[in-house]
């Protein structure tokens, strides 16, 4: 769903850079003209396709099984001794078989990314989507009523921005039995603030727009107004929000991982970083391939929603 | 200026309120975890296990009126008590004392490496704008907010251990005024890693600003005037560039405060953070909401003290 989204938004924003002759050039000139003029914006973008495709086709592209442990003989075995015939191969560095090395396990580290590029990325599409739910219909609502209830609402919200992040999250993995669902939630609910205080400033300006005050004229309820004329108004900052937040939830729920509280199934880049990071001065190939899965999710993620937010609306800026 | 002052504390008791009543009904929802892990590991008997747990939180104080517990809660915390360790039975706040000088070292070290790396790179990047200069700096810039600090702390840990040899002192953690050559070595790494990527930030948003103000009239009679680029830039644009960037400074201790929480655990610095960590492995929930209630309260206040300091810099702004 992700990699056919940003697909189209590749398309769009193509058709954006040079709208004088498109038809010339056809589609791979496009996209040749798009990376010359924004590289980082299409790497970002290649990252994304990339990443999605991995977390989409994960039980094709993974090659084993995320939990599968892998043994060699064991060159201490010998008949009549008490050592193994098999241990496990584990801590290795990278070979054809195993093309990001092994883990302390002897599963697969390269089967490990793979896997937990789907985590990651269902963690975070959960996260944002129950952030935008519940955002939208704070900020439209704040924004179309105003007055006390607007004032409430935005106290509240403050309250919730007074936390760091992360405090808000330990508290609710502390108060809250972990798992997925509510760990995206945990994520959703430290990004709802900043979303619904975007969605808000673009109720306020839609709310006086000539549009919905006819609709109003002709007798429109409220709801009416506010589902049928406003939200339409306002599905570019979502847009924006959706593809800059996710960096961000992506970045948070591996620092979780890495921090031991978020659940350890199925694999995740923070965790096998934290694994990793035990026996890396032997064998770096376990913290390594979870560090870089990290710092090139949320590099891609940031570099796509930058170019995305450019091309739809440069006035909307995150914190 | 005052009534502003004024209000906005009125403002921040009323957050810090919401706050706490969040707390409190976050933790009555999951009632009990604590009292019923305690008697399982300590009862085996099938039918003492409810009279064990009644007991248990009769002991915690968690049998008696709902607005009582409430109203003892908030009264509690405005004294500054807040409450007694699950696990240790002392005084959170006690505990917290203890912890609060490693975190807060932790968090000046940062701004500090933040604010020496982010401004002269700043600079740079927006006085040779779209040079290849500027291209290289903002590059780094970009990819330093991808990179997550803890991986960054990591690989410095790596790679000091594997090319130079060295790694920070295993040793208890020393107090920087007892012994600073130690509690540096201790506290060099994280403060990196965190500083760098706030600085990325900081830089980013400087140049930004930069650009802004090198493009207003009065810098352009500066050069007019036939000063030089030194005086044009660090005594006209600068002083107008940086006054933005001290709000963000002051928004982005909440991030400084969220990171340090993935380092100190990283770097086993006897902080906030790692205290609170453990205490969630621990189901401490009293040191948990008081570490929480803590961090939130000083950084509102922190917040408006920021916002005065604002408008104290630039006589432009007033509040009203």
């Amino acid at each position: 769903m992700l990699a056919g989204q940003e697909e189209a938004g590749l398309e769009v924003l193509v058709a954006a850079q040079e709208p004088a002759a498109p038809s010339e050039l056809g589609w791979l000139g496009l996209v040749g003209r798009f990376i010359r003029r924004k590289p980082l914006g299409a790497f970002g973008i290649g990252v994304v396709l990339v990443l999605s495709l991995a977390a989409g086709a994960a039980p094709w592209l993974s090659r084993y099984d995320a939990e599968e442990t892998f043994r060699v003989a064991n060159p201490a075995y010998a008949p009549g001794s008490f050592q193994p015939q098999e241990k496990l191969y584990a801590r290795a560095g990278p070979s054809l078989r195993h093309w990001f090395g092994t883990d302390q396990f002897g599963r697969d580290n390269y089967a490990r990314v793979v896997w937990g590029a789907r985590r990651s990325l269902g963690v975070a599409l959960g996260a944002l989507l129950f952030a935008i739910i519940f955002g939208t219909t704070i900020g439209i609502v704040s924004g179309y009523y105003r007055g006390w209830l607007d004032m409430l609402l935005q106290r509240l919200m403050d309250s919730i921005q007074a936390f760091p992040a992360m405090f808000i999250l330990l508290l609710l993995v502390a108060l809250t039995e972990s798992n997925l669902v509510t760990l995206s939630m945990g994520l959703g609910f430290v990004a709802l603030a900043s979303v619904q205080r975007i969605i808000r400033s673009a109720v306020l300006t839609a709310r006086e727009e000539p549009h919905v005050e006819a609709a109003r004229a002709i007798g429109c309820g409220p709801v009416r107004l506010m589902a049928v004329h406003i939200l339409p108004n306002v599905a570019t900052p979502i847009i924006v929000v959706f593809s800059i937040g996710l960096g961000s939830i992506i970045l948070a729920e591996a620092a979780l991982a890495f921090l031991g509280l978020a659940p350890i199934e199925p694999p995740s880049w923070g965790m096998m970083l934290d694994e990793g990071r035990a026996y890396m001065t032997n064998q770096p190939s376990t913290m390594l391939a979870g560090g870089l899965a990290i710092t090139l999710a949320v590099l891609g993620f940031n570099l796509a929603g930058d170019a995305l937010r450019d091309f739809l609306d440069p006035r909307i800026r995150l914190q | 200026m005052q009534q502003y002052i004024v209000r906005r504390v009125l403002l921040n008791v009323v957050v810090i309120f919401l706050v706490i009543t969040a707390i409190f009904i976050g933790l009555r929802a999951t009632p009990g975890d604590f009292a019923v892990r305690q008697v399982a590991s300590q009862v085996t008997d099938v039918h003492s296990m409810d009279e064990a747990t009644a007991l248990v939180r009769h002991d915690l104080g968690l049998d008696r009126p709902i607005l009582e517990q409430y109203g003892d809660f908030v009264g509690d915390f405005f004294r500054g008590d807040l409450g007694e360790s699950f696990a240790t039975k002392r005084p959170v706040m006690d505990e917290l004392k203890d912890r609060l000088a490693p975190s807060i070292e932790l968090a000046i070290l940062e701004i500090l490496i933040a604010v020496v790396v982010a401004v002269p790179v700043g600079i740079l990047s927006a006085v040779r704008q779209d040079t290849w200069v500027d291209y290289v700096l903002r590059f780094f810039a970009i990819f330093w907010l991808g990179v997550p600090s803890f991986f960054v702390g990591i690989l410095l840990l790596y790679f000091l251990a594997r090319w130079a040899h060295w790694s920070p002192p295993i040793t208890d953690y020393q107090d920087f005024f007892e012994n600073p050559w130690m509690n540096l070595q201790a506290m060099i790494l994280p403060a990196v890693a965190g500083g760098l990527a706030v600085g990325a930030i900081i830089m980013r948003f400087l140049r930004s600003q930069l650009l802004e103000v090198l493009r207003q009239d009065y810098v352009r009679t500066a050069w007019s005037k036939g000063l030089r680029e030194r005086a044009v830039i660090m005594r006209h644009a600068l002083k107008n560039a940086l006054i933005p960037v001290l709000t963000v400074v002051g928004l982005l201790l909440a991030t400084v405060v969220s990171g340090n929480v993935v380092l100190e655990t990283l770097f086993n610095l006897p902080g906030l953070g790692l205290y609170v960590v453990n205490a969630i492995r621990q189901d401490d929930y009293p040191v948990v909401q008081g570490v929480v209630l803590l961090v939130a309260t000083s950084l509102v206040f922190v917040n408006l003290l920021v916002d005065v300091a604002y408008a104290w810099v630039d006589p432009r702004i007033r509040y009203g």
